[in-house]
């Protein structure tokens, strides 16, 4: 029994170090559905573009994929702006429900353009740090889930200060909350939409670089993302960063536990994990910290 | 509009021209493309009544379609006949609608649509390590061949997709037609309004998802009577869901020979695309963000704003009065 | 409690996170009467119709419609078993014509239903000549006319009407209070949620007054108006 638990701590502490990673992707989604009420079904696919773009960079370039960030925050930065700009707005006008086939249509063209110019195959970022690991103690730890961690705290600490203390950050907070009353203040919700999303488009770009040293990853890797950074929202509850950390952690656990309860079967980590997010999605939607 | 009765006996007329295709000679590509403009079809008809008629945008295609696939194919390895295989795939599929409803349809809007999308990830995972009988595939995971199809040829497989196009399009026709359709409508337009009104939304809303799951079932399963080896991949697709729905957004959703205009497109994109591989995926995606955002009606709702069928119509009209006028 | 009331609100309780909007309301209704439901912005009439009518469960106490207690009943239950209801914003088909509207209620309403004659329920609410008008085309007014048409074509024993009358011209008093004298003499019981003065007043037998999700007053037109408690609800 003892030893059971002890070796329950490796994939505990894994699963929590992993839990950043999910942080980073589903804060990017929380962002958009928070002030558009809209759940961009692209965007774990435009997490795997960004993986794909960094892995271009790599092979291009030859330079670390945390490098190539510099270029691509800004490129996806302004790539989701204008994405948002002139196809989601005029979709959003129409009715929600066109916004969202709107979004599938991206979905299948960053899918497309994935498969066309990188092939179906898998890959994944191969740095030289990629496959370390430390030892804390008894413990191995791989350096990439740590990375995550700190990504994730990262990325959420950075959006925090920003929706504090910048005007473009409180603004879209005020139209989260309300968008009314954000309007009568002054905001214009078109442009809170456009910075949102080009927001949540350079997280996606982070994201994919942690991504693609964690994982493998194919043009097809997206959905599984996209269903569970939205269970980490819904779980966490919107409007709560807390609550998303720490439903990034229980993710990251059900995968890493899954995997170690199993004997390493992939099949119960991935469903596993989708089953964790139907469970939720029925029945309790507002989620565990939501209001 | 009223539906004159002449459109019956064009539709028969119709359906018995397009019947005697494989026999008169039409070419074996030309039957090629109608079997899966047949399948589409259906796929599509379906897809309309859950979201144009029901208000469900269903994100879950791709399960029935690779739910009945399987159980068409797993069915022929332990010595059930594929034509069993083939009811028995829409059932398993309908079989599976029922069990997943109650949660699923507490859930609204987004939740509804992401919930749905779970459903087929969570069953290509499954599939990808599920081997129930038979021996590896080829080291590709669990896929399988579909045994005993060999002695159909083309010519049967083009009948089945028309029945089963068909049936589709006759389904969606009585229910639009039946109380069940104006319980649908009333659902999609205002819920909660359905609701007070005395609309069980519940069960509504499992006749339309059941009917469209066993349909989709029955279609999905008669492609892989035609191209007769399943592989998770292949089997929950997100083509699956791509096509119907595409078909449905520029046919027109909410009317009723939207998906026969769209499925007729997206058969023809397909093979116009189909020696671009990954690039025809790409186009596909650029195609469906184009019209939802510059033509959400569709092609049907356009012609309908511009009136086209004011013209076509008065001679419907006025042709059925002559008939009925000489046989008194 | 008497055994013929045809509603019965038992200290009914009902919370929003922390805000209390409903709070032991309590209150019978006998067959046929006209009963007003007043109170100030927020006092919680609407959420009191939308708990009779199942959209909210209360959160503790009971409701009991014509001696059944149908507290945790869902709506197109107690759609069927015999209250209709109106909203404040009119909630239609929009993409089905006013007689569509109406056939989805007399459809779906229950057995009771089939007893209602359309084209008498369209005369009723004056909206004859737009029978065939999709219902995204028809103005606010003909709207709000619709909602009590389909609220009617179930053939309900209650009806729950939410402030037909807001918007409406001085001139259009007089036929909202002939509809709901119309509708009395069909048999019907009625519970009026009304901000004009002139209707409460003139449409009904007895008036309910709610502030801050309580029942604050209760009687005659002519007694609520002249008591404390509610002037200073009204007036600070």
């Amino acid at each position: 029994m003892e030893d059971f638990l002890i070796g329950l701590a490796p994939p505990i502490i894994r699963g929590i170090l992993l839990g950043g990673l999910y942080v980073v992707i589903a804060l990017g989604l929380s962002l958009v559905f928070g002030v558009m009420k809209l759940i961009n079904v692209a965007h774990g696919d435009l997490v795997i573009l960004g993986s794909y773009f960094a892995w271009a960079t790599m092979g291009w370039l030859g330079i670390d994929p945390f490098l190539s960030l510099v270029v691509g925050v800004p490129l996806f930065f302004a790539f989701g702006f204008f994405v948002q700009k002139f196809i989601i707005n005029r979709t959003f006008r129409i009715s929600l429900d066109a916004a969202l086939i709107a979004c599938f249509g991206i979905s299948i063209i960053v899918q497309g353009v994935c498969q066309a110019i990188w092939t179906p195959f898998n890959r994944s970022l191969t740095t030289a740090y990629q496959l370390q690991t430390f030892a804390v103690g008894p413990l191995i730890i791989p350096l990439r889930y740590l990375l995550d961690f700190i990504g994730g705290l990262a990325v959420m600490i950075a959006l925090r200060e920003f929706l504090r203390r910048t005007y473009l950050g409180k603004a879209i907070s005020a139209a989260s909350q309300n968008e009314q009353v954000a309007e009568r203040m002054g905001i214009n919700p078109n442009r809170v939409y456009s910075f949102a999303f080009a927001i949540a488009m350079a997280c996606a770009a982070v994201a994919g670089v942690l991504q693609g040293l964690t994982f493998y990853f194919s043009p097809v890797s997206g959905p599984p993302f996209l269903i569970i950074s939205f269970g980490v929202i819904i779980i966490g509850g919107l409007g709560s960063m807390a609550g998303t950390f720490i439903g990034g952690m229980i993710f990251g656990l059900t995968q890493t536990l899954g995997a170690y309860l199993s004997g390493g079967s992939m099949m119960v980590q991935m469903i596993s994990a989708y089953l964790l997010v139907f469970v939720v999605l029925s029945v309790r939607p507002q989620g565990i910290f939501g209001r | 509009m009223k539906i004159p009765r002449l459109t019956t006996l064009v539709s028969v007329a119709v359906l018995v021209v397009l019947a005697l295709f494989p026999v008169i000679g039409i070419s074996l590509s030309w039957l090629n493309y109608l079997f899966l403009f047949f399948i589409y079809l259906a796929l599509a008809n379906m897809w309309n009544l859950l979201a144009g008629y029901t208000g469900l945008i269903c994100l879950c295609p791709h399960a029935f379609v690779g739910l009945a696939g399987y159980t068409l194919a797993i069915g022929t390895w332990v010595g059930v006949p594929f034509q069993v295989g083939l009811i028995a795939g829409g059932a398993v599929a309908a079989l599976f609608a029922l069990l997943i409803s109650y949660p699923v349809f507490r859930m609204r809007g987004i939740y509804f649509a992401i919930g749905t999308l779970v459903l087929p990830e969570a069953l290509k995972a499954w599939f990808n390590f599920w081997r129930p009988v038979g021996n590896e595939y080829q080291g590709m995971g669990a896929g399988y061949s579909v045994t005993g199809v060999a002695g159909v040829n083309l010519g049967d497989t083009y009948w089945l997709g028309l029945a089963i196009a068909a049936a589709s399009i006759f389904v969606v026709h009585i229910i639009l037609r039946a109380r069940l359709g104006l319980g649908l409508t009333a659902i999609r337009d205002n819920e909660n309004t359905a609701a007070s009104s005395g609309i069980n939304i519940f069960r509504l809303k499992l006749y339309s998802f059941v009917i469209a799951a066993f349909i989709m079932g029955i279609a999905g399963a008669a492609y892989y009577i035609y191209s007769p080896r399943i592989n998770p991949v292949g089997g929950f697709n997100i083509s699956w869901l791509l096509l119907p729905l595409m078909a449905t957004v520029i046919g027109g959703e909410g009317i009723e020979e939207g998906p026969i205009i769209g499925a007729a497109i997206v058969t023809f994109l397909r093979f116009l695309l189909a020696d671009y591989g990954a690039w025809s995926l790409l186009i596909q995606g650029i195609i469906l963000v184009v019209v939802v955002a510059v033509m959400p009606q569709g092609i049907a709702g356009l012609l309908r704003q511009i009136g086209a069928y004011r013209f076509p119509l008065k001679l419907f009209q006025a042709a059925e009065g002559k008939i009925h006028k000489n046989s008194k | 409690m008497l055994e013929t009331a045809v509603l019965s609100v038992d200290r009914v309780t009902k919370h929003f996170g922390g805000i209390v909007a409903v709070k032991d309301m309590t209150f019978e209704v006998q067959a046929g009467e006209v009963v007003g439901l007043m109170g100030p912005n927020g006092a919680g009439k609407t959420t009191l119709l939308n708990l009779i009518a199942g959209v909210y469960r209360p959160d503790s106490g009971r409701i009991l419609f014509q001696g059944k207690d149908i507290t945790r009943y869902a709506p197109h239950k107690i759609c069927h078993l015999g209250i209709a209801r109106t909203y404040q914003i009119p909630q239609p088909f929009t993409s089905l014509s006013a007689r569509q509207n109406i056939l989805v209620a007399a459809t779906y309403g229950g057995k009771k239903a089939a007893g209602m004659e359309h084209d008498k329920i369209f005369d009723l609410v004056n909206l004859s000549e737009q029978k065939d008008m999709l219902a995204r085309d028809l103005a606010t007014v003909s709207l709000k006319r619709l909602e009590l048409a389909r609220a009617l074509a179930s053939n309900p024993t209650l009806v729950l009407l939410d402030e037909v009358a807001a918007g409406s011209t001085d001139a259009e008093i007089p036929r909202i209070l002939d509809m709901t004298k119309q509708v009395r003499k069909m048999g019907k019981t009625i519970i009026l949620v009304e901000h004009v003065m002139k209707v409460m007043m003139e449409a009904v037998d007895r008036i309910v007054v709610m502030d801050k999700g309580e029942k604050i007053a209760e009687g005659t037109p002519g007694e609520v108006m002249k008591d404390e408690k509610v002037l200073a609800a009204y007036f600070g």
